[in-house]
């Protein structure tokens, strides 16, 4: 089998196909040169673009055979409203539907396969939502996951406000923050204020969830309900991107020094591992460089595929895509001199 | 009606299949860019913010007049005009 990694950057798409070993890479493109790639998903054959221009605005472009690309109608906010959608952060399949995450911070569903998008009201105009505020990198909805048991049932990750979990197919949505240390206290609400960075879940057990947060790393096993930290053997507890390998249920971060440095830890750039599930964490394999590095690696930059043992991949802001055919024990740079990574995707082939 | 020229930048040029301009016709400015928006409907979303306002970083010029300080885009148009739409460039 091979690996196909779709490389999402400042500058457009790039795509890196495998050998079967995963050791030998070729890369095409870039697709939508000069367009920022803010998110990648796949539905099926169908594969989606969060496609970004400071200047021209945001779309999601699909396409079925990665060659031809369209232009879909929305996600969008009302017209003469007072949101503006600036960035499409994630495109997810949940329960038979698609979501968008979007800044500013909403969530948008498509039940035709990303053609058409409508706004999630519970969600999009939540009773808190006058008062969400925006952190370092804008007021997103970055973080969707599902429940494979419930289709009623879902979670949406927005920076500094927190996560949210409907039980009712998106009708109402709760604030799930509790034990996770607030960023942004509000005056008079509780619920918001909170700076989740990433998400991973146990799909066997969809109540167990992991979360990278502006304040740590924690864990529940409750949905949400409850959050516990969960930092042992991490160098910081800050870091942005967070993901679980399914099949043995590693998981794997990448912390950076504070969120006043935002570098990787004394200049060396590790992809951290937790094998038992949280409890402890350990730097993965050799191959990542060790001293002198300050690039780091954003919110969707790191990604696995499904191959056993899983490849991991991880893109940093200084334009290196690394790889790992063997779960995080080796790693290799690409041949490939990137714009700015934003975010990847891996997908058997 | 008068048959106007319209130049689109590079990055927008993939939503009217790859050309850097096309003509529309039309009596005026406005009725112009609703021709090229209804004959290339995904190129609405690039030119045009929610509030309806041209985005704040992209340019249109008439001729040689930028549009942003006209009272109005219900300015006649005659054969042979050129509308360019083009990037603000800012910062660095």
């Amino acid at each position: 089998m091979r690996t196909l990694l779709i490389i999402g950057t400042d500058k457009g798409a790039f795509l890196a196909k495998s050998d079967a070993g995963r050791t030998a890479w070729t890369i095409e493109g870039p697709l939508f040169k000069g367009w920022r790639i803010t998110a990648i998903g796949r539905d099926g054959g169908r594969t989606f673009l969060g496609v970004n221009s400071f200047v021209y605005g945001a779309t999601i472009q699909v396409s079925d055979d990665l060659a031809k690309w369209r232009q879909v109608d929305g996600p969008a906010y009302p017209k003469d409203g007072t949101r503006k959608l600036t960035q499409v952060w994630k495109i997810a399949p949940v329960g038979g539907a698609l979501f968008a995450g979007v800044a500013e911070a909403g969530l948008f569903r498509s039940d035709d396969r990303g053609d058409t998008w409508k706004p999630v009201a519970g969600l999009n105009d939540h009773p808190t939502r006058e008062k969400w505020m925006p952190g370092a990198g804008g007021l997103c909805a970055h973080a969707i996951v599902g429940d494979p048991t419930n289709p009623q049932r879902m979670w949406c990750g927005i920076s500094a406000v927190g996560v949210f979990r409907t039980d009712d197919g998106g009708r109402t949505w709760q604030s799930k923050n509790r034990g996770v240390t607030v960023v942004l206290e509000d005056k008079t609400t509780k619920d918001i204020g909170y700076c989740v960075h990433g998400l991973a879940q146990d799909t066997r057990d969809p109540n167990l969830i992991w979360r990278q947060d502006h304040k740590g790393m924690y864990r529940t096993r409750d949905g949400g309900d409850s959050w516990e930290k969960i930092e042992r053997g991490l160098p910081s507890g800050f870091g942005f991107p967070l993901v679980r390998e399914p099949r043995r249920g590693a998981l794997y971060a990448v912390p950076l020094e504070s969120d006043e440095f935002r570098m990787p830890p004394g200049g060396a750039l590790r992809v951290y591992r937790s094998i038992d599930g949280g409890e402890s964490w350990a730097p993965s394999g050799k191959g990542l460089p060790g001293e002198h590095a300050y690039d780091v690696v954003l919110r969707g930059a790191l990604t696995l595929d499904a191959q056993d043992p899983a490849g991991i991949y991880v893109g940093t802001t200084g334009g290196t895509v690394y790889a790992s055919r063997d779960a995080g024990e080796s790693w290799q740079a690409l041949p490939f001199g990137a714009p700015r990574v934003v975010c990847l995707a891996a997908f058997t082939e | 009606m008068a048959s106007v020229t319209v130049r689109l930048p590079r990055l927008l040029a993939g939503l009217i299949g790859g050309a850097l301009e096309t003509t529309v016709e039309a009596d005026t400015l406005a009725a112009a860019l609703d021709t090229l928006i209804a004959r290339h409907p995904e190129l609405g979303v690039h030119l045009f913010d929610e509030s309806g306002k041209l985005r704040g970083h992209v340019l249109c010029f008439h001729n040689e007049d930028n549009t942003r300080w006209l009272p109005s885009l219900e300015r006649p148009v005659k054969p042979g005009d050129v509308i360019t739409i083009m990037q603000a460039v800012t910062g660095g």
